[in-house]
C-alpha cells in the first residue's frame, strides 16, 4: 500500500507511454462506441414536468470522459517530463517472464475449471447410457456423491497442479492439505449451510 | 452530556441484548473467536486480516442471516480478526525473518536478531505488549474525534460538498498510494465506471453489460473486491514462489534461550517508543489511503533518531521491536476515523466493514451516525432516538471488549503459533485460491463469481507488476454509486446548473485541494 517515492528517470518509459494510449483508446471506444450501444438511457432525461435531469449515462460519460484526460496527461507528461523510476523491486512493466506466467498459470486454472464443470454432468450421462440411472444431472445436484465429484476432482487437480508447478515436486505434505481443505469446504458449504451450493450445481 | 453518556449506555447494552431485550452473548463469542482468527491468519504466511475478513464475511452471513441483529455479532468477528491479524504478523517475522506483511518487515530488523539472541519469545512478548498499546490508543482516538468530525461534517456538507470529499479523497488515495499520482487517479475513475455495470438509478434496465444477463444485477461486489485485491496478490505469490522455490529453503527456528521475561524495567524501557509511535501511527491511520508500512517506518526511524545509542537498532533490541509494531498496530483503530465519520474507507480492512454494514441491517455509516438526538418516548408510538448512534458506540464497545481480550489472551495464542510461520507459501496460496473460489460461487450462486474474481485477479496482478497501486482501484470502485448520486442529485438540486460543484465554497476548496494534491504529488514524483 505505501510504496516510497520513487526517484526520476528522464527517458519515457514506452510502457508509460502505453499504458496511457490504451487508456486513453479505451475511454474514447467507451464514449463512442459502448456506451451508444449499451445503455438505454440518455445523457439527459426529461421528465413529465419538462424537467431536465441528468439519464443514465450522464455519469459513465463524466467518468469516461475524465479517464481521457487523465490519461492524454499522464502520456504528455512521460514525453515532457520523462517517467519515474519504478519502486524498489518494481520493474514497471510485464515481462515476459510475467507473460509465461499468466499463460501456465491462467492454463491451469482455466482446465481445473473446466473438469469441475463438466465432470459431474459427464459422469451422469455415461451412467445414463450404461443404464446405471435414469436421472438427469440438474436432478441430482444435491444428491451425494454427484454433486461432489466435479468440485473434489477438478479443485483436487487444479491446486495440487499449482503446488506441484510452484514447488517443482509433488509432494505428500501437498496432496494432504488440499484433500483436507476440500472436507472442510464440503463440511462448511454443504454441510452446515444448507441453501448454498458446491460449483457447479448451481449452474444446472 | 447526559445525553451522550445515556447513547454511550445504550451502545454498551446494544451489545448484551437482543432486540427483543434477551442476554445475548453471541456478540461477545464472536469478537473472541475473531480476534482468535485473526492471529492464527496473521502468523500464517500467505494470509492476512483483508483476506480473512473477505472470506469470513458470507459465511457470517449465512449463518447470523442480514437482521438487525446479526450486525453486531458480524461486525464483532471482523473487529476481532482485524485486531488479532495485526498481532499475529509479528509471529514469523520475529521467529522465522518471514514477514507475512510488508510493515512486518520492519519488525524482523530487531525482532529476528533478538530470536537469533535466544529472546524470541522475549520479543514476541515485546511485540504483543506494543502492539496492543498502540492498538488501545489508537481506539481511544477513534471514540474521541470521530464523533466530533462526523458532526463538524454534517453541519456543513450537503451534495455538491460530499461529492467533491469523495473526489478529495480519491485524490489523496492516489497520490500518496504507489509513485504515479495520474496513474492512481486513473485507475481510481476506471474502477468507478467498472462499478457502474449492470445498475441504473433510472430503472431503464441495465447498462454496460456487453449483453451479459448475468451482469444484469452489476458485477458482484464482494467478487471483485477479493479478485483484484486477494487473487492478485495469489497470483504475484505463486509467481514468486515458483520462481523462489521457496519451500526448499524453509525458514529455521532460532533457540529459545536465556532469560525470556518482559519485566518492568524492560516496560518503561519501551515506553516512550510505544508512545510516539503510537502518536505517529494514529495520525498516519487518520489519513485515507497511508497505510501501516509508512507507519511503522517512520515509527522505526523517529525511535532511531532519537535514541541516545542509534548504533544498536538493527542489532536486537527491544525498542526497535515496540517502535515498529506499536506504529503498524495504532493504524487500525484510527483508520475506522474516516470511515465512521465519512463513510469513506481508508484501507483494506475498513472496505470489508463497510461491505458488513451495507449487507446486514439498517445500519449505514457517515456523519450522519452521530447525530445527538434528543430521545424521546411518545406513548402509543415508541421511542425517538437516533438507532445508527447506538449501534456506533455498541462498535466501540466491541472494540474495547477485544482490547481487552487482546491484552489477556492475545499474547498466550500469538506465543502458541510459531509453528504456523512454517507453512510454505507454496501450498498457502493455491489452496487460498480454492477458498476463495468456492466461497465466491457459493455466495454469488454462478461462475459468474469466479469468471469475476479471476477477471480482477488479472487486473490486480497486472496493476501490481506495473507498480500502481489498487487502493485507488478498490475505493473508487466501492464509492462510485454514490458518487453517481451525489452528482446527479447535486446537479438536479441546483436545476441543471452544469457548475454546480464550483459554486459552494467548500466544494470548490475540496476540488482546488485534490488538484494541488495531486499536481505536488506528480512534481514530486517525476
Amino acid at each position: 500500500m505505501d510504496t516510497p517515492k520513487a526517484t526520476t528517470s528522464k527517458a519515457p518509459d514506452p510502457w508509460d507511454i502505453g499504458f496511457g494510449v490504451l487508456v486513453l483508446a479505451g475511454s474514447l471506444l467507451a464514449i463512442f462506441v459502448w456506451f451508444p450501444a449499451d445503455i438505454k438511457g440518455g445523457f439527459f432525461n426529461t421528465t413529465p414536468l419538462g424537467r431536465i435531469e441528468p439519464g443514465d449515462a450522464f455519469f459513465p460519460i463524466l467518468l469516461a470522459a475524465t479517464l481521457g484526460f487523465l490519461s492524454a496527461l499522464q502520456v504528455a507528461i512521460s514525453l515532457i517530463k520523462g517517467s519515474p523510476s519504478p519502486s524498489p523491486g518494481s520493474l514497471g512493466k510485464l515481462t515476459p517472464h510475467n507473460i509465461r506466467f499468466l499463460i501456465i498459470f491462467l492454463s491451469i486454472c482455466a482446465t481445473g475449471l473446466l473438469i469441475m464443470f463438466v465432470l459431474g454432468p459427464t459422469v451422469v450421462w455415461v451412467m445414463r447410457e450404461l443404464g446405471l440411472t435414469d436421472a438427469e444431472y440438474r436432478y441430482l445436484t444435491d444428491t451425494a456423491p454427484y454433486k461432489y465429484i466435479g468440485y473434489v476432482v477438478g479443485g483436487f487437480l487444479m491446486t495440487v497442479t499449482l503446488i506441484a508447478w510452484t514447488e517443482g515436486r509433488v509432494r505428500p505434505a501437498g496432496i494432504i492439505a488440499v484433500l483436507s481443505v476440500l472436507v472442510v469446504a464440503i463440511v462448511v458449504f454443504d454441510v452446515l449451510l444448507t441453501n448454498v451450493l458446491l460449483p457447479p450445481n448451481a449452474e444446472f | 452530556m447526559e445525553l451522550v453518556l445515556e447513547y454511550v449506555i445504550r451502545g454498551v447494552a446494544d451489545v448484551f441484548t437482543t432486540s427483543s431485550g434477551a442476554f445475548d452473548w453471541m456478540p461477545l463469542v464472536m469478537v473472541v473467536a475473531g480476534l482468535f482468527v485473526g492471529i492464527i491468519v496473521g502468523a500464517t504466511p500467505g494470509l492476512n486480516g483483508p483476506f480473512a475478513m473477505a472470506l469470513s464475511l458470507p459465511v457470517l452471513i449465512w449463518v447470523f442471516g442480514v437482521s438487525d441483529d446479526a450486525l453486531l455479532p458480524i461486525l464483532g468477528f471482523l473487529i476481532g480478526l482485524m485486531k488479532g491479524a495485526t498481532v499475529g504478523g509479528a509471529v514469523p517475522a520475529i521467529l522465522f525473518n518471514t514477514p507475512g506483511t510488508p510493515d512486518a518487515y520492519l519488525t524482523t530488523l530487531d525482532g529476528h536478531p533478538m530470536a537469533m539472541k535466544g529472546e524470541g519469545p522475549k520479543a514476541l512478548k515485546v511485540a504483543h505488549f506494543s502492539s496492543v498499546c498502540g492498538d488501545t490508543f489508537s481506539d481511544m482516538c477513534l471514540f474521541l474525534t470521530a464523533p466530533v468530525l462526523a458532526v463538524l461534517i454534517e453541519s456543513v456538507l450537503d451534495l455538491p460538498e460530499k461529492a467533491a470529499l469523495i473526489i478529495l479523497s480519491l485524490s489523496f488515495m492516489a497520490a500518496v498510494a504507489g509513485n504515479s499520482p495520474i496513474k492512481g487517479l486513473m485507475v481510481g475513475v476506471l474502477g468507478m465506471l467498472l462499478a457502474l455495470m449492470g445498475t441504473t438509478l433510472s430503472g431503464n434496465g441495465p447498462r454496460m453489460t456487453f449483453g451479459i444477463a448475468e451482469l444484469g444485477n452489476g458485477l458482484p461486489l464482494s467478487s471483485a473486491i477479493l479478485g483484484v485485491l486477494i487473487v492478485g496478490e495469489v497470483f504475484i505469490g505463486i509467481e514468486e514462489a515458483a520462481r523462489e522455490r521457496l519451500s526448499r529453503d524453509g525458514p529455521k527456528e532460532a533457540p529459545a534461550l536465556g532469560d525470556n521475561r518482559l519485566r518492568l524495567s524492560d516496560i518503561k524501557r519501551i515506553m516512550p517508543n510505544i508512545l510516539s509511535s503510537s502518536v505517529i501511527g494514529t495520525a498516519i491511520g487518520a489519513l485515507p489511503g497511508i497505510g501501516t508500512t509508512l507507519a511503522a517506518t517512520l515509527g522505526y526511524d523517529f525511535a532511531k533518531r532519537t535514541s541516545k545509542t542509534p548504533e544498536k537498532y538493527g542489532t536486537g533490541i527491544p525498542e526497535g521491536v515496540a517502535a515498529t509494531e506499536a506504529a503498524n498496530s495504532s493504524v487500525s483503530g484510527a483508520n475506522l476515523i474516516p470511515v465512521m465519520s465519512l463513510g469513506i474507507p481508508g484501507n483494506f480492512a475498513a472496505v470489508f466493514i463497510i461491505l458488513a454494514v451495507e449487507s446486514v441491517g439498517d445500519f449505514t455509516l457517515g456523519p450522519h451516525v452521530f447525530r445527538f438526538t434528543e430521545i424521546k418516548v411518545i406513548e402509543g408510538y415508541g421511542t425517538i432516538i437516533n438507532k445508527d448512534l447506538v449501534i456506533a458506540f455498541a462498535m466501540f464497545t466491541l472494540m474495547v471488549i477485544a482490547n481487552v481480550f487482546n491484552w489477556t489472551l492475545g499474547g498466550v495464542v500469538m506465543r502458541s503459533l510459531g509453528v504456523l510461520a512454517r507453512v510454505p507459501k507454496s501450498i498457502m496460496l493455491p489452496v487460498v485460491l480454492l477458498i476463495t473460489l468456492t466461497a465466491v460461487y457459493a455466495q454469488d450462486g454462478g461462475f459468474i463469481a469466479i469468471w469475476v474474481v479471476m477477471v480482477f485477479g488479472l487486473i490486480g496482478y497486472v496493476l501490481k507488476r506495473l507498480d500502481i497501486s489498487i487502493l485507488p482501484f478498490v475505493i473508487g470502485f466501492l464509492l462510485s454509486p454514490r458518487l453517481e448520486e451525489l452528482v446527479r442529485g447535486g446537479y438536479s438540486a441546483s436545476g441543471g446548473d452544469p457548475l454546480f460543484l464550483l459554486k459552494s465554497p467548500i466544494a470548490l476548496a475540496f476540488l482546488l485541494a485534490s488538484g494541488f494534491i495531486i499536481y505536488f504529488a506528480t512534481k514530486k514524483a517525476g
